[in-house]
């Protein structure tokens, strides 16, 4: 009887264990998918902003259609793109394209003094850098999910669960996702 | 400390902390029952008890009024609330916390309420009128590490509290020496003065509770920042362009102080100068200057001058 009961405890114990990792991976799971949400609704108000600028600067600059072509193309790769890792490499592309419509744009005082086109530059500034803030929180999200699915014994659960690694969006080398670590004082007496 | 140990840690702190404002309470209630008798006790600590509960729910709105920090729009303030939006993001928080602004020169910021969801950020006119974007972004998300790690509440809770302590033990005290001891005149004089001696301990009291909550915290949030921004010199200018500042806030008093991002309170001659050193409720800006330096690997010095500029 002895050995039934202490095998049912293991048993039960290993059980509870196994739940408590599912559960944390659920949740950063979900914080990762919380992040991803975060980049793809900036993202989509960054296409949605393009053909407007483009209309702008075609008001003043008709024939530099060049720039314009490559705007576009880059503004369908981002909307085509599929996953976080396309989405990433689409996002760059648009990035450099804006960079030289900008640039030209500098030829043109007129253009650079009408009200819609800097309220446009200011919106396409503002969706810039909160695809920075989101990709930061959401490549460190992604960097601690993953690590834990590599690493023994989330690794079984993850298995058993289906888990599966996240890609990492605009991202080199997957340690950049690690915050700066450093040591905190902790004394409290007078400094 | 992870974040969850953290958040963990500051949740039972802020359990603790509204039980010994209880328990602190119910001393200043035996101490005027002392002196006066009658039901003192219970009224006081009745009261003291709804005032508590108040305070969790309200803490917010109550240090709102206080600081006279008003809810402003993206429209007044696009820089200062996209700071916010951007660095709630950062963060992962599910919502930006509300923006509020104080009308005051000294440069300076703050975060208040309770759960990430009912907290806001304020900054004075001060502060945004010489922080630029990137400094600004920093000492915002300084704010929003502040919510992001569950450290409003526990502040919000005690600036509300031990205000209220020293409040009440301070009247308590004028009328034992002006009115009610002279009306009873003959009470036990043992007990008269246990009142006392209590009634002058209980904002001391409260003050060390206060004080034992933020030096640490103001590293770690520094450290939240340089996460959320990606930017630990941002910050380290920041920090160095408050240090240049010698200005008072208005509306800055003993139980507000360590809310804000930098003390308040720049005595910088005299006996008060002395006592704020003793009770200083955040770690010298030089020392948070260095430790961002570490983590960003940098040297402040060689960005800016020696010597911070005095406004």
């Amino acid at each position: 009887m002895v050995p039934v009961i202490v095998i049912a405890a293991v048993v039960v114990l290993i059980a509870i264990w196994a739940v408590l990792i599912f559960n944390r991976l659920v949740r950063l799971g979900n914080e990762a998918k919380r992040g991803w949400s975060n980049i793809d609704v900036q993202l989509k108000r960054r296409a949605d902003l393009i053909p407007n600028l483009v209309e702008a600067v075609k008001g003043y600059a008709a024939h530099e259609r060049t720039v314009f072509e490559e705007v576009t193309a880059a503004r369908t790769a981002m909307q085509q793109a599929t996953g976080p890792a396309q989405a990433g490499e689409a996002n760059k592309q648009a990035s450099a394209a804006l960079g030289r419509l900008f640039a030209v744009s500098e030829a043109y005082p007129q253009l650079r003094a009408s009200e819609n086109f800097q309220k446009l530059q200011d919106e396409l500034t503002d969706t810039e850098d909160k695809i920075a803030a989101a990709r930061r929180y959401y490549n460190q999200t992604v960097y601690q999910y993953n690590s834990r699915l590599q690493s023994f014994p989330d690794l079984i659960v993850a298995r058993l669960g289906a888990f599966r690694e996240r890609e990492f969006f605009e991202l080199e080398q997957p340690a950049d996702a690690q915050p700066p670590s450093v040591e905190f004082p902790t004394g409290a007496g007078p400094q | 400390m992870t974040l969850e140990e953290q958040i963990r840690s500051n949740r039972i702190r802020s359990g603790m902390l509204v039980l010994s404002f209880g328990l602190v309470f119910v001393g200043i209630g035996a101490a005027v029952q002392a002196l006066y008798g009658g039901v003192s006790l219970i009224v006081i600590a009745g009261v003291a008890f709804i005032y508590a509960i108040f305070s969790w729910f309200a803490n917010g709105s109550m240090i709102g009024s206080w600081t006279g920090a008003r809810l402003v729009t993206k429209e007044q303030y696009p820089e200062l609330v996209r700071a916010v939006e951007n660095a709630a993001i950062g963060a992962g928080l599910e919502q930006p916390p509300q923006v509020r602004v104080v009308d005051d020169p000294c440069p300076n910021a703050f975060a208040a309420g309770g759960s990430p969801k009912s907290s806001y950020i304020a900054a004075t006119t001060g502060l945004l009128g010489i922080m630029d974007k990137r400094e600004l972004e920093a000492v915002v998300a300084h704010e929003i590490g502040h919510v992001r790690n569950r450290d409003v509440r526990l502040m919000s809770l005690a600036a509300v509290l031990v205000g209220v302590v020293a409040l009440v033990a301070d009247l308590a005290l004028r009328f034992a020496f002006f009115g009610g001891a002279r009306r009873r005149g003959g009470g036990n004089p043992i007990l008269m003065i246990v009142g006392i001696a209590m009634l002058i301990l209980a904002p001391i009291a409260a003050f060390g509770i206060q004080m034992s909550l933020s030096r640490r915290r103001e590293y770690l949030a520094d450290g939240s920042s340089a996460e959320i921004t990606g930017d630990p010199e941002g910050l380290a200018l920041a920090l160095w362009k408050l240090k240049g500042d010698k200005t008072e806030l208005r509306h800055a008093n003993r139980a507000t102080a360590h809310l804000y991002i930098e003390t308040p309170l720049n005595n910088t001659s005299g006996a008060r100068a002395a006592l704020s050193g003793l009770f200083n409720t955040h770690p010298s800006l030089d020392a948070r200057i260095e430790l961002l330096e570490k983590m960003g690997g940098f040297q402040l010095s060689a960005l800016v001058g020696p010597q911070p500029k005095l406004s």
